[in-house]
């Protein structure tokens, strides 16, 4: 009697509080600290907590955009994350492309290479990148540590990006190249809209990574002037000694945010041209 | 597979290889050469070339402590792996479903603990959650269990940790394989006769592979070489809980990397290296990966 | 017409450049720090006098110690001053990136601060830092359960407190145990130390052990977890009794309402020694990369900072002791409790070592206390280990 209709409903409904719970599960620590932040009082424990606070304020956030010059924080990090992604994207591209189509000498071993370079204990590596950056006369700049980020993700963009031009058929470029295109018309209008997908997913990772690194942006870009996101919140840090847990952690979901906003958005363009029919059979 | 001259080839891909080259192997270079000097606290500038002196005394870091690392790692990054694979997959393919209407803002939901600054998770966590006396765990279920105390209960809560701070990541890229996937295939598929599972095996799983076979490697190196959930949670001074659970890079930290003995540490972490190479070479015998 | 104009106008601005040139002589002082805001607007001000002929830039950095490693002797990028605890001249001091404070500001001079922390920056025979305040851990209680009666003035007074009131969710006293720098006061209280003078670790002595022995019996009356938030909430709501914590804490107490009382170590019985735990002097130090060139400045700046009022001013804003000894016979620091305790408390402990080997120390000593305290390993052994690996880890930083 359970028509199809009914039997869909089912699976829906079942579907949807599958993935609220899931999302309720995941979203427990993040809403702790959501609720630390909009706490009037001042501490990360106490013995009778509760998701909604006792003594709900926005007085954290007030205090985190007036006391701390987040604007030019968000300004600083922007411009980094933009400018790595553009760059890393520019260089990565072209060479997955090349590593995913062109077989030459060399290719699988490079490739290869590439990836076992994600086993080295890298104790070492701010040390090295240091001499490197101040060798180049390039510390305290926007552009060096930009390479530095760029050179950090690129191996992943490569890999990431190269895996996915290996599941587009050649034969849609083949035919535009019997069409006559040329090898840059056939990347530029053909490949990289089918790669979508790819492209965005390694544009949200490697904005993230941007978004979210302190380490290197306190030791190599220093000033407060030149202060991003990341090391500002680091700065905030509640230890032991100082800070506010609160102000804290208002500005850990103050920091969160953009980045989810922007993968929302950008969820509309992950799908691909191949799979609304670009190529059949 | 078009051929192509190798110039060319090089050419084009110099851009990211000089990237690559500065950032990732120039450190690497460094390392190695730092190996095989004394620098440390006491010869920070004026450091000589001791030869292979510091790979002399590495060797007294590998242990009986530092087998067991090595065998908890490996326990560690299976168990963390296979779990990943799974629910990434299953929340992936259950993502995809058609007609979920809300599917945009559960993605962005999951993707939450991917998008927090990852110290202050593990704070959180730490703090928030576990703590026997406070933490939320302890509060709704009235107890005041010491989670994090026992090697094992440790282990499985930062398990927890790691999965959550590694989910979003998996699915992300499962979402992405599932998308790239030809419709056509299910449809034949179904014409066919294939049921759900059926269809999944052996359409969904082989096409998936190739995709996120990278993603996956890097994923098992980064959880090999996993720090920050295990010292932030259970090792850190100060805030010890009493489990005494290690993985390579901790074990290695506290026995090598504190005392500041670069040209020490570098030597361990050259042989770090060359272990986990000599381990992806063995267990990759049988996979193909590209 | 049009050319005389421009060739007018090039200059004057040349001229104009020149006078400019000749005006910005102004030198600059960077300082790194890791202190709070309003630490550093005390000390912005007190050096406002100077604004005219020195720019002074203080810079917050969150890892200071990591980045003062990676800039080394960097002429370009590093910075000219830095205002830490003391622990730290030793590994700087060896790395070769620190200049004698005695360069700069004469022996006489540094006398004018209480010996105790004058001490504290000495290493190897030379004075590294010109302190300005320091800081010990304390006894507080909570006045509203801890009567003046039970005020413990000996440990087994504290212990059979402990041992009434630890029920219900609440305990008698709680400290960070397992946290080598808290449970050092215990450790001193038995004549024991983590090193002797020469760096050597003495982590297996006979009054190392009977210290563990003997506090772990307290910490068996302690909630399990040694981090600080636990004791910290613990102690803030009233749910303990009493606790051993630094200045930092008592603003927060009294933000939650607590009527605190400070009172004196308690003594240990067995030795009649009173815990006394590890001190922190901060003070301001000199690196090397531009101690030549910018030689007066830097002096100017710490005679500057050698200032009473300024003294008076952090101590009263962090609740820890100045350096100066003339600012005791101020009325607004002999009038502050806590001061005055911070005072009383720390002419009987002793400031953290300074030497490199610290460094692993306290990894090791972290380690040995958890064993003993969480893990319920045997003194005996867990001292002996600890000792080795001591010594193993000192051996590897050569």
């Amino acid at each position: 009697m359970l028509g199809k209709r009914a039997r869909n409903l089912f699976k829906q409904t079942s579907l949807n509080i599958f993935f609220i719970v899931c999302c309720v599960l995941a979203l427990i620590p993040i809403l702790y600290t959501l609720s630390v932040s909009m706490n009037a009082e001042g501490s990360l424990l106490s013995s009778d907590f509760s998701f909604l606070p006792k003594h709900l304020t926005l007085k954290n956030y007030k205090s985190v955009f007036a006391e701390e010059p987040v604007m030019l924080w968000l300004g600083n990090t922007m411009l980094l994350a933009v400018s790595t992604v553009v760059l890393s994207l520019a260089v990565a591209i072209p060479a997955s492309y090349v590593f995913s189509r062109w077989s030459f000498a060399g290719r699988k071993t490079v490739l290869k290479l590439l990836l076992l370079l994600y086993s080295f204990p890298s104790i070492l590596s701010m040390f090295a990148v240091y001499k490197l950056m101040s060798a180049l006369g390039l510390l305290n700049t926007h552009i060096g540590l930009i390479i530095i980020y760029a050179g950090t993700m690129s191996v992943f963009a490569v890999w990431n990006m190269k895996g996915y031009f290996d599941t587009i058929p050649v034969d849609i470029e083949e035919a535009a190249k019997i069409d006559g295109a040329t090898d840059t018309q056939i990347v530029f209008m053909i490949v990289m809209p089918l790669a979508r997908p790819s492209i965005i997913v390694t544009a949200t990772m490697v904005l993230n990574f941007v978004w979210n690194e302190y380490i290197f942006s306190i030791n190599f870009l220093t000033g407060s002037e030149n202060m991003t996101l990341a090391s500002g919140l680091y700065g905030l840090q509640a230890t032991e000694l100082s800070g506010s847990w609160p102000v804290f952690a208002a500005g850990s979901i103050i920091v969160s945010v953009p980045v989810l906003i922007i993968f929302f958005l950008s969820q509309k363009y992950m799908t691909s041209g191949l799979t609304s029919g670009g190529v059949k059979g | 597979m078009m051929k192509k001259n190798n110039m060319r080839a090089y050419l084009v891909s110099a851009p990211a290889m000089i990237f690559i080259g500065l950032i990732v192997i120039f450190p690497i270079i460094y390392t190695f050469f730092i190996s095989f000097t004394n620098m440390n606290t006491y010869h920070w500038f004026n450091y000589d070339f001791v030869g292979l002196k510091n790979y002399q005394n590495a060797l007294l870091v590998f242990d009986s402590g530092f087998l067991n690392a090595i065998l908890y790692t490996v326990l560690w990054t299976a168990v963390n792996m296979i779990m990943q694979l799974i629910i990434a997959f299953v929340i992936a393919s259950f993502l995809n479903i058609e007609g979920l209407k809300l599917r945009r803002l559960y993605k962005t939901l999951l993707m939450f603990p991917w998008a927090m600054p990852g110290y202050i998770s593990i704070l959180i966590w730490k703090t928030g959650m576990f703590n026997s006396s406070f933490g939320l765990l302890n509060q709704w279920l009235g107890t005041s269990i010491r989670w994090l105390s026992s090697d094992l209960g440790a282990t499985i809560c930062c398990t927890v940790v790691n999965l959550w701070l590694a989910l979003p990541f998996m699915i992300m890229i499962m979402d992405g394989g599932l998308k790239s996937i030809d419709k056509s295939l299910y449809e034949s598929a179904t014409i066919d006769g294939a049921g759900c599972i059926r269809k999944a095996v052996s359409i969904t799983i082989p096409c998936l592979k190739p995709i996120i076979g990278p993603a996956v490697v890097i994923t098992v190196f980064t959880t090999f070489k996993t720090f920050d959930v295990i010292y932030l949670l259970t090792q850190q001074v100060g805030s010890q809980t009493g489990a005494r659970i290690h993985t390579i890079i901790t074990y290695t930290y506290e026995n090598a990397f504190i005392t500041n003995n670069y040209g020490y540490s570098s030597a361990i972490s050259i042989i770090i290296f060359i272990l986990l190479i000599l381990f992806y070479e063995m267990t990759n015998r049988r996979s193909k990966l590209c | 017409m049009k050319r005389i104009l421009v060739l007018l106008l090039c200059i004057m601005l040349l001229i104009s450049s020149c006078a400019k040139n000749n005006q910005d002589k102004k030198a600059t002082i960077t300082i790194w720090h890791d202190k709070e805001d309003s630490v550093v607007a005390i000390l912005e001000e007190a050096l406002s006098p100077m604004k005219d002929e020195i720019d002074i830039v203080f810079e917050k950095k969150s890892s200071l110690t990591e980045s003062l490693k990676l800039v080394g002797n960097d002429i370009k990028n590093a910075p000219d001053m830095f205002i830490f605890a003391h622990d730290k001249i030793g590994v700087y001091a060896e790395m070769g990136i620190l200049a004698p404070i005695t360069d700069f500001v004469s022996k006489e001079e540094l006398g004018k601060n209480i010996p105790l922390t004058v001490e504290a920056g000495l290493y190897k025979g030379t004075n590294y830092q010109m302190p300005l305040y320091y800081e010990t851990l304390l006894f507080l209680y909570n006045k509203k359960y801890m009567k003046e009666q039970d005020i413990p003035s000996t440990t087994e007074e504290l212990y059979s407190y402990m041992q009434k009131k630890t029920k219900y969710g609440h305990y008698g006293f709680v400290e960070q145990h397992s946290t080598p720098y808290y449970a050092a006061g215990w450790i001193h209280g038995f004549g024991a130390d983590l090193t002797d003078k020469e760096g050597n670790p003495l982590l297996a002595t006979a009054d190392m052990k009977k210290a563990l022995s003997y506090h772990k019996k307290f910490v068996s009356l302690m909630p399990g977890e040694t981090e600080y938030a636990t004791v910290n909430t613990l102690f803030l709501e009233g749910m303990a009794h009493s606790t051993m914590n630094g200045p930092w804490f008592i603003s927060a107490v009294r933000n939650a309402g607590i009527d605190v009382g400070v009172a004196p170590m308690p003594i240990v019985d067995e030795t009649a020694l009173p815990i006394s735990p590890y001190c922190g002097i901060q003070g301001i130090h000199v690196l090397k990369a531009h101690a030549n060139e910018k030689k007066d400045e830097i002096t100017k700046v710490l005679r500057a900072l050698q200032n009473a009022n300024l003294e008076i001013s952090l101590a009263l804003a962090t609740g820890c002791a100045p350096a100066l000894s003339e600012c005791y016979e101020d009325e607004r620091i002999r009038s502050s409790e806590v001061v005055m305790a911070m005072k009383d408390t720390a002419s009987k402990a002793m400031p953290m070592p300074n030497m490199p080997e610290l460094d692993v120390l306290w990894s090791v000593m972290g380690n040995l206390l958890t064993d003993i305290n969480m893990r319920n390993v045997d003194v005996e052994t867990a001292c002996s280990n600890a000792q080795e690996k001591a010594l193993d880890l000192i051996k590897a930083m050569r």
